[in-house]
């Protein structure tokens, strides 16, 4: 099923890497342009941030007792993006679902980028970024260690670890692409590709190695996925606040976050196909089987959404409550509806019908539920927030323009670093195509 | 109830002191003396009108205010605010950098220069009486003159709250010292207990069962604000009759 | 072991076996970076003070500390060495304060250190009420002074007019010295706050000269008629003091309070009985609960003073009076019967919010007192003290100020605001010959001054000054310990060189001077012993205290005949003294506009009070804009819906509308007063709150409320 020359596309290994070296981006305009655009608003979010940092925390919308905002909404929503590509790479490569081939590279990229941005988010939401590294254990004369009971240092140490092994997990497999890519180039390039090969020759002993380090790492990236967004829930359930002091947590955040990572899936591969010509390598099938498993998780998020609210309804705890009124009834309940409708009403009517399943109506629904999900977190952050135990401290939030931009900033640059990506490696792995008989 | 520890200490003071406060609401008016008080003790700035708007005002102690009922049978429960003490805080654990602790002597206290301002503790505390530095403090010329050199002005971007006036306890315990005596019970008054006209408040070691504190913490009316999350407070509310 | 414990095991458990060794508690690990518990305390002194910031003249200690500033020497920036206070704290001596302070009272520090305050005196710079002035030296400050004072007398001393504070203190004496040298009438209060109602219910009720003391720590139920006497009122520390000893001071008694009031004041939340009385109504309710007392047999051992007040009450019909104040003669009878059942009760008869009739008001509601027996009795109404009885005599009142500011050739203002507290004088203001202010900013009135001789801050001067209301006769006083900040000067010596440049010198009194005497009033056997003696532990001690005050008989009862008067028009507005700003002057303290208002929760602004049923018709919400029109004027300002407020009654606290008071108040919020016009008390001319009629209006739906809580309920509408 791989590359099927009988549709017209380039068969075996030559012609593959042939096709996708050639559909790399070149320096046109358009790619510039792109370029250009995502990069100024990247500088603007970060000059956002400068301000913030230069001028004080003021200069955001938080208040009391809403001391968390949008930074801890998209830190949340990036992480759950970047289960893309553990869900797609690591369990589909270890259950042999073979009509992956063609997207793990996208996906597991998806996984870096995420992480990069949504790391960087617990740094922009502390007021002290310049003393960050206080949450490090590092060794210093002071010994002074972080605080091992807090979750904020858990998160930091899953984080890290996640973000270690999905580069390693991104990187073993473009080992043998970088290889490939050292023999079509010249010059300065080519001494960069061989250095990134690390002198990767295509022995079998090299190939055994590779094989056994990423089924490996499949297995450990996956166990590290589920833990990681295990915690950043943990940050909510382990706290006080009415409706995040919950068991609900972990797994409805590990399910929203593979569900959103595949909606990001869907929407990145769609423009890579669009933009980079892959018609031939990301077919209807692939978007048609993500679409089914985008259709499994609205299930069973909704399943999730609907106990959660309804154990709240109905152990109708005073305090709790007080949040779900402001989420269902209150300011946010407009977004509550919004949040509903992106998230199952849009994907049942339209991947429920298999006659309707399409690359297009799939697009749509990944679109659809990345809003849905950037707003469930916001449903959760904000109005518990705002309606702590006392009413008498009771507010509402509205960011300011420096969390607007660098909110824009954060999706300029997962943008922004796809482009560079995909100009510096084959966003389909090459190797996977060694030739219909042999898929390894 | 927190025991106190009788291992030797520093100076004479062998027992370590178990602080705690009790408010009696049949007392409290709700005249907000302990409100400026406060303010005046600890160097809490104003916000401003601008910063007021946003809900950003920083009261170390408030009044809480309810109307109950509907006219004319109505009436108003209120009741001053302050960090509780908790023995089992919610806002420490989830300090990643230890910025905030409880010391021997039960406070929980915080360490400006340790915090790296996550907020967390902030939202982690059920009673809402953590307060973040927005903006560097300020005082227009020539009111700085008023602040207090015992307490620390804060920076911006650090939690501060309620510290049951430490500096107040501290110098209680070295005047003690230098005169070679243990600090009697009433003789350290935090700043609100201190100003109280109705007498409401009461400071004290709540280890020593003779003490004012303790006798009023075991009184049948002595309540503990949110008790049911657990988080012992060092509060005690004396209920008001009616 | 419980979760937070079992995660405190783990974190100690991981972080000992990354550190391997180190056994040491967290708390030893951490305090490397100083926390608060570790810092040096400062050294200190403490020194008494007289507050200034209301009549109650409440002994106070100030902090003392050293402190740094830069000032300006011949051009240069250097840094000075001084002398600072750091902190207010209620003088434990003495016995109105009793060690204890209100927020007001802290806040005095601010209006030392206020940024806007005068750095030295002013000269009008534009036209008057403008608010612009330029520095001048004292010299010519004071030569254009003593110019104007020369010729006003000279043209006619009886047209000087001097405005001041109802306060009777060393400054009371030195001005009254300075008039009658001047051969000028005495000095007049502007009509707020002057306690005239409770002053005259007191003399014709008692026969007693002064604002009477309510000993209600040792009473067991307390009925206050108009008197919201733990916020504003005659002497707020020392009634919240009484109150709190009332309610639980006692072991096995519980004082009971009843408070009759037309709006839920902060001493009618801590009621166990709100009597909502119809604004206007007091005088009714009193009227009818004598009527009911007398009854119910009250006053069974008939003095000269009983048989009057039974005489009074006998004449009321219960129903009209019932009728007149919106209480149910059911209610009246069942309070009447608790004041007749109870050990020892005591009413508190005031006007918080003066009225039309708040004189007949406040002396019928005495008059109770005397029918209940509960006159110069333990845990009953005290007579006034009697010490230093002239500077009492000195005591500005409000006797026909707005007639003699109206003809003045020159007026002279120290502690008074008229601009503020009663709008309509401003034309007078204008028109007046010549303004001298003493005040230490450019509030609503100096605005009007042509000079300003800003006088030190009551913290940077020596006083001696007689409580509103004592239990004890006492008196506080304190000496100079500080420097002054600015280069201000005691009024006090500034009059005196005024009349002397005017040729009629006068010796001020000081504070030595007048515990000299109050030593030689007090006579030989005092155990006083030596007058300097005497003069030197008071002000050591910032107090003087005496004997209770005594006057268990009653004198000369004066009551006279009352009327019902029907107050039950709808729609009415009234204003209130804040607990935050009094009458006004707390209003550029930043502290107290971020003091949430206690009905509101109202900061740096206070609202219009709007009952719920007039807010439903009216459409109005929280923060709405609203506009109200009386017959006398409008303001606009944003509407609390106040779920406490009697249906068609508006009410607005005094403190914001300043047109000038500084950076923190200027132009802040509305003046509530400028609805009244020129309402009276009938019998003393005090400035009466209201009841006004008032047409309301919404303009806008908004945000113009900042408050600190805008929950107003425990229970949100959702739960209940
Ligand atoms: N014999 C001898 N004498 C010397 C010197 C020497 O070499 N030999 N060196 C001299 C020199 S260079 C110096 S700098 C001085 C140092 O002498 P000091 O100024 O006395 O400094 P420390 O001994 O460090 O004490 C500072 C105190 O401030 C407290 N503190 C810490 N932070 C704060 C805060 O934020 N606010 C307040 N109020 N207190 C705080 C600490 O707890 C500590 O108790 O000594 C001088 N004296
Ligand atoms: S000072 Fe005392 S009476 Fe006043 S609000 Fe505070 S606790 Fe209550
Ligand atoms: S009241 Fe809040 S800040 Fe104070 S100890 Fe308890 S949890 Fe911490
Ligand atoms: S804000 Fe400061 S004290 Fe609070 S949890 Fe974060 S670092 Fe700790
Ligand atoms: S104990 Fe001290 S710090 Fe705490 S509220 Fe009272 S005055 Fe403020
Ligand atoms: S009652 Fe008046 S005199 Fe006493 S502290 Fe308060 S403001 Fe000052």
């Amino acid at each position: 099923m791989a590359t099927t020359g009988t549709r017209g596309g380039p068969v075996g290994h030559a012609q593959v890497c042939e096709d996708l070296v050639a559909r790399m981006p070149g320096s046109s305009p358009r790619y510039v342009g792109a370029v250009a655009v995502c990069g100024a608003i990247v500088a603007w979010a970060l000059f956002a941030w400068g301000y913030q940092i230069a001028n004080g925390f003021g200069s955001t919308g938080l208040r009391r007792p809403v001391y968390w905002g949008l930074y801890i909404v998209n830190f949340v929503f990036w992480i759950g993006i970047s289960h893309a590509g553990t869900l797609i790479s690591a369990i589909l490569r270890l259950t042999g679902a073979e009509w992956r081939r063609p997207v793990t590279r996208a996906a597991e990229a998806i996984t870096v980028f995420c992480l990069m941005i949504g790391g960087l988010f617990p740094i922009i939401h502390i007021s002290r970024p310049w003393i960050f590294y206080w949450i490090l254990p590092y060794a210093n004369e002071r010994m002074l260690w972080p605080n091992f009971r807090s979750p904020l240092f858990w998160d930091l140490t899953a984080i890290l670890t996640y973000l270690t092994g999905s580069v390693v997990y991104l990187y073993l497999p473009l080992i043998p692409d970088f290889a490939e890519m050292a023999e079509r180039c010249t010059g300065a390039r080519r001494r960069a590709y061989r250095w990134l090969s690390l002198g990767w020759r295509g022995s079998d002993r090299q190939w055994q190695a590779l094989e056994r380090a990423m089924k490996l790492m499949a297995i450990v990236i996956l166990a590290i996925a589920v833990s990681v967004h295990s915690v950043v829930a943990y940050d909510f359930s382990m706290s006080l606040t009415p409706t995040w002091h919950n068991t609900i947590f972990p797994p409805y955040f590990v399910v929203g976050a593979i569900f959103s990572g595949i909606a990001a899936l869907v929407v990145v591969m769609a423009t890579l196909r669009r933009l980079m010509g892959l018609q031939e390598y990301l077919r209807e099938v692939h978007f048609v089987n993500l679409g089914k498993l985008l259709l499994l998780m609205s299930l069973i998020w909704g399943y999730f959404t609907f106990s959660e609210h309804l154990t709240t309804w109905y152990g109708n705890l005073p305090m709790e409550m007080d949040v779900f009124q402001a989420r269902e009834h209150g300011v946010y309940g407009a977004l509550f509806w919004v949040m509903v409708t992106c998230n199952l009403a849009i994907p049942l009517l339209l991947l429920g019908v298999s006659k309707l399943r399409r690359i297009s109506t799939t697009v749509v629904c990944g679109i659809a539920v990345l809003i849905g999900m950037w707003l469930e977190r916001f449903l959760i952050v904000i109005p518990a927030l705002s309606t702590p135990h006392l009413p008498s401290i009771w507010g509402g939030y509205a960011p300011s323009w420096i969390e607007l931009s660098i909110t824009a900033g954060t999706f300029a640059a997962m943008a922004l670093l796809y482009l560079v990506f995909v100009k510096a490696v084959p966003i389909i792995a090459m190797w996977e195509y060694e030739g219909e008989a042999t898929p390894r | 109830m927190p025991e106190g520890s009788t291992e030797a200490g520093t100076g004479t003071q062998r027992r370590t002191p178990q602080w705690g406060m009790a408010i009696d609401l049949d007392r409290c008016t709700g005249c907000e003396a302990c409100v400026v008080a406060c303010a005046s003790e600890n160097n809490v700035p104003t916000a401003g009108e601008d910063q007021a708007a946003k809900g950003r005002t920083k009261h170390w102690i408030r009044i809480d205010r309810y109307y109950e009922g509907d006219f004319p049978n109505i009436r108003v429960r209120h009741r001053p605010v302050l960090c509780q003490q908790c023995d089992e805080a919610p806002c420490e654990p989830v300090c990643p950098v230890n910025a905030t602790y409880q010391n021997a002597e039960g406070l929980n206290v915080q360490i400006y220069n340790r915090c790296i301002g996550t907020r967390y503790c902030a939202i982690n505390c059920p009673y809402t009486v953590r307060f973040f530095n927005w903006y560097p403090p300020e005082w227009a010329e020539p009111l700085g003159l008023q602040l207090n050199p015992d307490v620390s002005v804060r920076p911006a971007g650090v939690v501060e709250k309620c510290t049951f006036c430490v500096q107040r306890i501290k110098r209680a315990k070295l005047n003690a010292t230098a005169e070679g005596r243990e600090v009697g019970d009433g003789e350290i008054q935090p700043a609100c207990v201190q100003s109280c006209p109705a007498e409401a408040m009461v400071f004290g070691d709540l280890s020593d069962p003779s003490s004012r504190v303790a006798r009023l913490a075991n009184s049948r009316r002595a309540q503990r604000l949110l008790e049911e999350l657990g988080t012992k407070p060092r509060v005690f509310y004396l209920e008001r009759a009616d | 072991m419980d979760r937070r414990n079992f995660f405190r095991v783990v974190g100690t458990a991981s972080g000992g076996a990354i550190t391997g060794a180190c056994g040491r508690k967290s708390e030893e690990i951490i305090p490397l970076l100083v926390p608060e518990e570790g810092i040096t305390p400062g050294v200190e002194s403490w020194h008494p003070a007289v507050c200034g910031e209301c009549a109650a003249g409440c002994g106070i200690l100030a902090r003392v500390m050293a402190s740094e500033r830069e000032i300006e020497v011949d051009g240069e920036r250097v840094r000075q060495r001084i002398a600072t206070v750091k902190k207010l704290e209620g003088n434990p001596n003495d016995p109105t304060s009793g060690g204890r302070l209100c927020a007001r009272g802290h806040a005095g520090l601010q209006a030392l250190y206020g940024p806007d305050r005068l750095r030295g005196p002013m000269r009008r710079a534009g036209p008057r009420g403008a608010g612009r002035f330029e520095a001048v030296s004292w010299e010519s400050a004071m030569q254009e002074a003593a110019e104007a004072l020369d010729s006003a007398v000279a043209e006619d001393a009886g047209r000087v007019v001097f405005l001041s504070r109802p306060r009777a203190d060393l400054r009371a004496a030195n001005i009254a010295k300075f008039l009658s040298a001047l051969g000028a009438p005495p000095a007049c209060a502007v009509g707020v706050r002057d306690f005239a109602a409770e002053v005259q219910g007191a003399e014709r009720a008692y026969g007693w000269r002064g604002i009477p003391a309510y000993a209600i720590r040792d009473a067991t139920l307390v009925l206050s008629i108009g008197a919201d006497f733990l916020s504003g009122w005659v002497s707020p520390v020392l009634y919240t003091r009484q109150f709190g000893h009332m309610r639980r001071g006692r072991p096995g008694v519980r004082g009971r309070l009843i408070h009759a009031e037309s709006r839920f004041s902060l001493t009618a939340w801590n009621a166990d009985r709100w009597l909502p009385v119809w604004p206007g109504g007091e005088l009714a309710l009193a009227l009818g609960l004598g009527r009911a007392l007398v009854d119910l047999g009250a006053g069974a051992s008939p003095t000269r003073a009983v048989e009057a007040a039974r005489a009074a009450f006998a004449e009321v019909d219960l129903d009209e009076a019932s009728a007149a104040c919106g209480m149910s003669a059911g209610t009246i009878r069942e309070v009447a019967t608790e004041l007749a059942a109870a050990s020892a009760p005591v009413v508190v008869a005031g006007a918080s919010i003066v009225r039309e009739h708040s004189a007949d008001a406040v002396a019928a509601a005495s008059a109770l007192n005397v029918l209940l027996g509960r006159v110069g009795v333990a845990g009953g109404v005290m007579p006034p003290p009697t010490v230093l009885a002239d500077l009492v005599e000195a005591r500005p009142s409000s006797n026909r100020w707005r007639e003699r500011l109206a003809n003045a050739n020159l007026v002279i203002i120290d502690g008074a605001n008229p601009a503020y507290s009663s709008p309509s004088c401003r034309e007078a203001l204008a028109n007046a010959g010549t303004v001298i202010s003493l005040s230490s900013f450019v509030d609503d009135t100096s605005a009007y001054a042509d000079v300003v001789l800003p006088d030190h801050d009551p913290l940077e001067r020596e006083a001696v000054a007689l409580p509103s209301a004592s239990l004890v006769e006492s008196v506080a006083c304190s000496a100079r310990f500080v420097a002054a900040l600015h280069d201000s000067r005691p009024a006090d010596s500034v009059l005196a060189d005024l009349a002397a440049s005017a040729g009629k010198p006068f010796e001020p009194l000081d504070a030595q001077g007048a515990l000299t005497r109050l030593h030689a009033t007090l006579g030989a056997g005092n155990g006083a012993g030596s007058s300097e003696g005497f003069v030197e532990s008071a002000l050591e001690q910032g107090c003087w205290q005496g004997r209770p005050a005594s006057g268990g008989t009653t004198g000369v009862i004066g009551l006279g005949a009352f009327e019902v008067a029907d107050s039950m028009v709808p729609a009415v507005f009234q204003a209130y003294e804040s607990l935050q700003f009094g009458t006004g002057g707390g209003a550029n303290r930043p502290w107290l506009q971020e003091l949430p208002d206690p009905t509101s929760s109202a900061m740096w602004g206070l609202p219009l009070e709007i009952d719920p049923v007039t807010a439903s018709e009216l459409a109005i919400e929280n923060g709405d804009i609203v506009r109200a029109r009386s017959d006398h004027g409008s303001l606009e300002a944003p509407a609390y819906v106040n779920p406490a407020a009697i249906p068609g009654v508006i009410s607005m606290a005094m403190g914001q509308g300043h047109s000038q008071y500084g950076r923190y108040a200027s132009g802040r919020g509305a003046n509530p007063m400028s609805l009244l016009g020129d309402m009276r008390d009938r019998r003393t001319g005090a400035t009466a709150m209201g009841p006004v009629r008032v047409h309301l209006e919404r303009l806008d739906k908004g945000k113009g409320l900042i408050q600190f809580s805008r929950q107003d309920r425990d229970v949100p509408p959702h739960r209940v």
